[in-house]
């Protein structure tokens, strides 16, 4: 692709739907085993040489935009990833390199040095920031970024590469985390009880609502053109709660926000790898380990989002 | 105290850092204060025995009239004027002095923070350089080299690239250039369009080098 004039081919901020990866979700880098001095001069020594690609998730999101140019050739409203990383520059190049060669459109990027991602995702208007470093993606929940901490499987399941999916859970990362805190605190019947009682009540939103509502935003680009029924983006809930009991609450509250999640799975606190293993998605959100941990079992991308009571003992 | 006063400490923090490296070091940041404000040049002696007063390291006060200052520079051998005045830089600038403008915003950081525009580094083969430009390369040079004394961490003076058009590719082949002519930057960001502003107010830099003085 040629690059004479960045603003016809790159998504300005305030319209794209951007997402912060860092380059240890976007490529399988070599861990940095030896010393920082030694680690970055074997980078160099091997800069011709691409990593090996990481989550299908960041090419995915390419696919998409494909699409979204061929029906939209003036529009900015794409997907835009911005690679955010410590590492540094000379190290950068090898990334350069690595894009090049997958032929990914990242245009934009962060090398801060090791200084904090976070006032560069919030100058970029992040939308998402995506990392395996807790502490980075903690910040950025913090400052009201939706952000998680991506676990790869070993061996990753093998997803559709004309469709996006995209799954999330519900509490403490679609909503809130206070239909959780009842739980935690008053158990399984009250929750039920107190989520029926208020089935009409729409819950607060939760870190993720955000990046949920932007890909909507996407979609209706697609159903706008006749496209609703192959949509290359398709989201999904996933969810503990059952249908007839608290279900309810949780889809009036999305239709409160007008958002049409395509898909909703109420599994009564079931596990959530078998539907996750039907679903295939390319990317799943949970606030709790233990299903994060169901997924990757299964080979999905999984994504931990730190939010909430059942992060244990400091509830922010 | 004014614009550059932090600036100044930050220079002097690195030079002596230099000196703890190697007490015979001498590449190291001299810094000359040139006016050519006749009021400011009233009161030279006020001017000096202040910059004592706070503690600032200058070698040499230049006061010259406002025809010759550049001449003063030239003789001075100034690898680098930086000045508040756009026209000043410019004027500078056209007679093959590296200039710059120093930042309104007073930059908090104790390392020295030097953001270069990419966008000013690759030139292209068709056009000469011109005096000005082999004046930026030198300093750049120096600045590179002076920023190989320090290790990758903990080190007094950092150089950050900054790319404002063009995408990774222009951003990638800058930091190789620089690399080439043994400057090693420690942060580099492409912003392929995006907005400076935001950037500029995170990264803080003591001053900025950039093209558009040619314009």
């Amino acid at each position: 692709m040629s690059q004479n004039n960045g603003d016809t081919l790159t998504p300005k901020p305030e319209n794209a739907i951007t997402i912060g990866i860092s380059a240890q979700v976007l490529f399988n880098m070599d861990k940095e085993q030896q010393g920082l001095e030694d680690y970055i001069k074997y980078q160099v020594e091997h800069e011709m040489q691409p990593f090996s690609p990481g989550p299908a998730f960041s090419f995915a999101l390419e696919a998409v935009n494909i699409q979204l140019r061929e029906l939209y050739p003036d529009s900015k409203e794409l997907f835009d990833v911005v690679l955010m990383t410590n590492n540094h520059p000379h190290v950068g190049l090898r990334l350069i390199n690595t894009i090049n060669h997958y032929k990914l459109f990242i245009e934009r990027f962060c090398m801060t040095g090791g200084n904090s991602p976070i006032g560069y995702l919030k100058a970029y208007h992040t939308n998402l920031y995506l990392s395996s470093d807790p502490d980075k993606v903690r910040e950025a929940l913090e400052e009201g970024i939706a952000a998680a901490i991506v676990f790869t499987p070993e061996k990753i399941t093998e997803v559709s590469d004309t469709q996006l999916r995209v799954a999330f859970d519900g509490d403490a990362v679609l909503f809130s985390d206070e239909s959780e805190r009842i739980y935690k605190a008053h158990g399984l019947e009250k929750f039920l009880e107190h989520e029926k009682e208020h089935k009409n009540k729409p819950l607060e939103h939760g870190p993720l609502k955000g990046f949920l509502e932007a890909l909507e935003k996407l979609q209706k680009k697609f159903y706008d053109k006749g496209q609703r029924m192959d949509c290359p983006i398709r989201t999904y809930l996933v969810t503990s709660r059952g249908a007839p009991s608290s279900g309810a609450r949780a889809l009036n509250t999305l239709l409160s926000w007008g958002l049409e999640i395509n898909e909703a799975h109420f599994l009564s606190g079931a596990p959530k790898g078998p539907i996750l293993e039907k679903i295939r998605p390319h990317i799943f959100f949970d606030d709790q380990m233990s299903h994060v941990k169901g997924a990757v079992e299964i080979g999905t991308v999984a994504c931990h989002v730190p939010y909430g009571i059942s992060q244990g003992p400091a509830p922010k | 105290v004014g614009v550059a006063f932090p600036l100044l400490q930050a220079l002097q923090r690195v030079n002596g850092r230099l000196l703890e490296e190697n007490p015979s070091e001498s590449l190291l940041f001299d810094v000359v204060l040139i006016t050519s404000d006749s009021q400011q040049q009233q009161q030279s002696s006020r001017i000096i025995s202040n910059t004592r007063h706070h503690g600032l390291e200058i070698s040499r006060f230049c006061f010259s009239s406002e025809e010759d200052f550049t001449e003063s520079l030239l003789k001075n051998n100034v690898h680098l004027f930086l000045t508040t005045d756009r026209d000043e830089a410019a004027q500078a600038s056209q007679k093959g002095v590296f200039s710059a403008l120093l930042n309104g915003k007073v930059a908090s950081s104790e390392q020295l923070r030097v953001v270069f525009c990419g966008d000013a580094v690759i030139r292209t083969d068709a056009e000469p350089p011109s005096a000005s430009q082999d004046a930026a390369q030198s300093f750049w040079a120096q600045l590179g080299e002076m920023r190989r004394r320090f290790g990758m961490l903990d080190s007094p003076l950092s150089l950050v690239l900054l790319t404002s058009r063009g995408g990774r590719e222009s951003c990638g082949t800058a930091l190789q250039t620089l690399r080439s002519r043994g400057v090693n930057m420690d942060e580099a960001y492409s912003l392929a369009g995006a907005p400076r502003s935001p950037i500029l107010s995170l990264l803080r830099p003591h001053f900025l080098l950039i093209n558009h003085l040619e314009d």
